[in-house]
């Protein structure tokens, strides 16, 4: 184990213990700690039993559901670049949720989660196909083609939010995502399913390996790679509407992780499915305390904060271009 | 250069005025329908004596008050955003450069947030005059202008990695205005659409006024540099052969582009896609030549908004659906199959 990876495992449970306590007003530690283990009714606890926890749980969960989207979608299109946010894949998912909450009604919160990762899984299509309909899915048509995608779905749910008269926080959400609305039980079904994803991954993780050669290497190799590469983008689209369901669009977080974890040295998906969901995790964590802090006292969404780390990972990613195509 | 000397002598030179004229009855008769429509729908007896000031106080007070300024705003923005298209398709040489593209447009609305924000007091009104705002918005404008063009020159990648870097810093403006509205004064969700997508719904004549009179400073600028652009349809050294300071000339446009958008920006928001769909429509209907395509670019953006603006209207009355979500809708699909094209020519 490296010392930046023993670094991030340690940043992970710090992290998580100061979103327990920063906020609007700072709780001290005892506070706290009676609160998790006593529960309680008053002001101080209920703050942290019924906000903090549950939102710090989120960005844990939501963050390494999307560090394992983006990095499978890397994977899939041999390109660092890749991304739910940035592909449509998480805006596929934003506007099938809203679409069904507006038209339905529905409140549960099951179907909302199946709408997210049908949307999203369409919009993973759309892209896909879309961008080897022309230019061949290049690395940088395909992020193209991902971002107008993701401008036009976006459009979508910004025109059905406005037309049913929504408030802006409810806009914001949708539009750019927020750890802060959840609630703690619905973290369950979503951990479930990134779990069983990021334990198949974890199984596959040669196959995922093999993958990131070309088709030809990967084919003689004995890789039905179609098949793979089909089931590994319905995973990515999976991961990102459970993800989308709890937590709105969060962008750049798939991006940024895995690339975190390649500096950090992880090479082959065995070593790099674990430090990307770790790095996921963490980024995410950040995100969400500094959110609470860059415009105090209110709150600012975390896709704004992530745009401010993710552009910058971006822009060096697009200075790297020879290297673009690395696993 | 003799592919683009044939395509040049090619361009549809024969109809051309026909058509402009027909662009001139469309626009005509988008404002018209523009004006009539609405919450209250006016048939033309009704409307024809509203507009030459006579018929009932409230036909009038509906016709001058609130649809014409909203109209002429739809088409002056329309026509700065189309211009700004054309421009830097020009200056940058790419079929995918407009001013959303390249990140100037969310620039531009960074600038206005910010001005409305620094500017506010604690009753939401401003301290200082609203003219400034469009001096704010270009400023952000420029900036974003300035960082897509260095960062994507020092990365490389061509035409399609300028646009990376347009969208990528644009993502970034975009942040900031968010951040910016949740401190600002803006709570409703609609208000908030005006600097995420655009729209026209407040429009005032002051407004109007306003970037009238900046248009009128501008347009004969263009047209001085019509001979220009002509000059830069060529690839660089035959430009410079033939007597242009390419360099300069491109910075010119690029400028005047930030100009164009910061104006509209400023009073309508980041209304997408207008600049790069109007130019392209320009060419297929008058051709590339400087003059024409000017012309053809401003009447089509113009019509592109003042639909969008009826349409948006029109479908979710009585709520007010930013004008922006409309473009993005015929826009984005477009940019997609320009796209598709780029890429198959370098495949």
């Amino acid at each position: 184990m490296t010392r930046s990876t023993l670094a991030l495992l340690l940043a992970l449970p710090l992290l998580a213990l100061s979103s327990l306590h920063f906020g609007v007003r700072f709780t001290p530690p005892a506070e706290v700690w009676r609160a998790l283990t006593e529960g309680g009714t008053d002001q101080a606890a209920l703050i942290v039993t019924t906000l903090r926890l549950p939102r710090t749980l989120i960005a844990v969960t939501v963050g390494a559901g999307l560090a394992l989207s983006g990095l499978l979608m890397q994977t899939v299109t041999r390109n660092v670049l890749a991304e739910p946010g940035l592909m449509g894949v998480n805006a596929g998912g934003a506007f099938a949720a809203v679409l069904l909450v507006t038209f339905t009604g529905e409140q549960l919160m099951l179907p909302v989660m199946l709408a997210a990762c049908g949307g999203a899984m369409l919009a993973a299509a759309t892209v896909y196909g879309v961008a080897r309909l022309g230019g061949g899915a290049a690395p940088l048509h395909l992020l193209l083609a991902g971002f107008v995608i993701a401008a036009l779905l976006m459009s979508g749910t910004q025109i059905v939010l406005v037309s049913q008269e929504r408030s802006m926080e409810e806009l914001l959400f949708w539009l750019s995502g927020s750890f802060a609305y959840g609630e703690l039980w619905t973290i369950v079904p979503a951990a479930a399913v990134i779990s069983v994803i990021a334990i198949l991954c974890l199984f596959y993780a040669r196959s995922l390996d093999v993958l990131t050669a070309d088709d030809a290497t990967a084919g003689a190799l004995g890789l039905p790679v179609a098949a793979a590469r089909s089931t590994a983008v319905a995973g990515a689209a999976l991961l990102a509407g459970v993800c989308v369901a709890i937590a709105g669009p969060v962008a750049f977080v798939g991006l940024a992780a895995p690339h975190v974890a390649r500096r950090m040295g992880a090479r082959g998906h065995a070593a790099l499915i674990p430090l990307s969901m770790l790095a996921g995790a963490v980024l995410a964590l950040l995100a969400d305390i500094l959110s609470r802090f860059v415009v105090y006292p209110t709150e600012a969404p975390v896709g704004s904060v992530l745009a401010m780390i993710g552009v910058p990972v971006l822009l060096a990613l697009l200075r790297r271009r020879p290297r673009l195509e690395a696993a | 250069m003799t592919a683009v000397a044939t395509e040049i002598a090619r361009a549809p030179a024969h109809g051309r005025a026909g058509r402009l004229a027909a662009l001139v009855l469309l626009l005509g008769a988008a404002a018209v329908t523009g004006v009539a429509l609405g919450s209250s729908s006016m048939t033309l007896d009704r409307l024809l004596p509203a507009l030459v000031g006579q018929g009932a106080e409230t036909d009038r007070l509906i016709v001058w008050g609130l649809r014409a300024p909203r109209v002429l705003l739809s088409a002056l923005a329309g026509m700065a955003l189309a211009l700004a298209g054309l421009l830097l398709q020009r200056a940058t040489r790419n079929p995918l450069a407009a001013p959303t593209v390249l990140g100037i447009s969310d620039g531009a609305a960074l600038g206005a947030v910010g001005f409305l924000f620094l500017f506010s007091d604690s009753a939401n009104s401003l301290t200082v005059s609203i003219y400034w705002q469009p001096v704010a918005a270009a400023v952000g404008a420029a900036v974003f202008a300035v960082l897509v063009a260095v960062l994507a020159r020092g990365a490389g990648g061509g035409p399609v990695g300028l646009v990376l870097h347009g969208f990528a810093l644009g993502a970034l403006a975009k942040a900031g205005v968010t951040l910016l509205m949740i401190v600002g004064p803006v709570y409703r969700a609609s208000q908030a659409s005006i600097w995420l997508a655009g729209s026209v719904h407040e429009a005032r004549w002051s407004d109007v006024v306003v970037l009238a009179s900046l248009m009128a400073l501008i347009l004969p600028v263009l047209l001085i540099l019509t001979a220009r652009m002509d000059q830069l349809l060529v690839d660089d050294s035959s430009a410079e052969a033939s007597g242009l300071p390419v360099r300069r000339t491109q910075a010119l446009l690029i400028a005047l582009a930030v100009v164009l958008t910061a104006s509209a920006v400023s009073f309508v928001g980041a209304i997408g896609f207008v600049g790069l769909v109007a130019p392209h429509a320009a060419r297929l209907l008058v051709g590339t030549r400087a003059l024409p395509a000017i012309a053809a670019s401003a009447l089509v953006g113009a019509a592109m908004v003042v639909l969008a603006d009826i349409v948006v209207r029109l479908a979710f009355a009585p709520l007010e659906v930013p004008t922006g979500a409309a473009t993005a809708l015929i826009g984005a699909p477009y940019f997609l199959f320009i796209l598709f094209r780029t890429g198959r020519a370098h495949a």
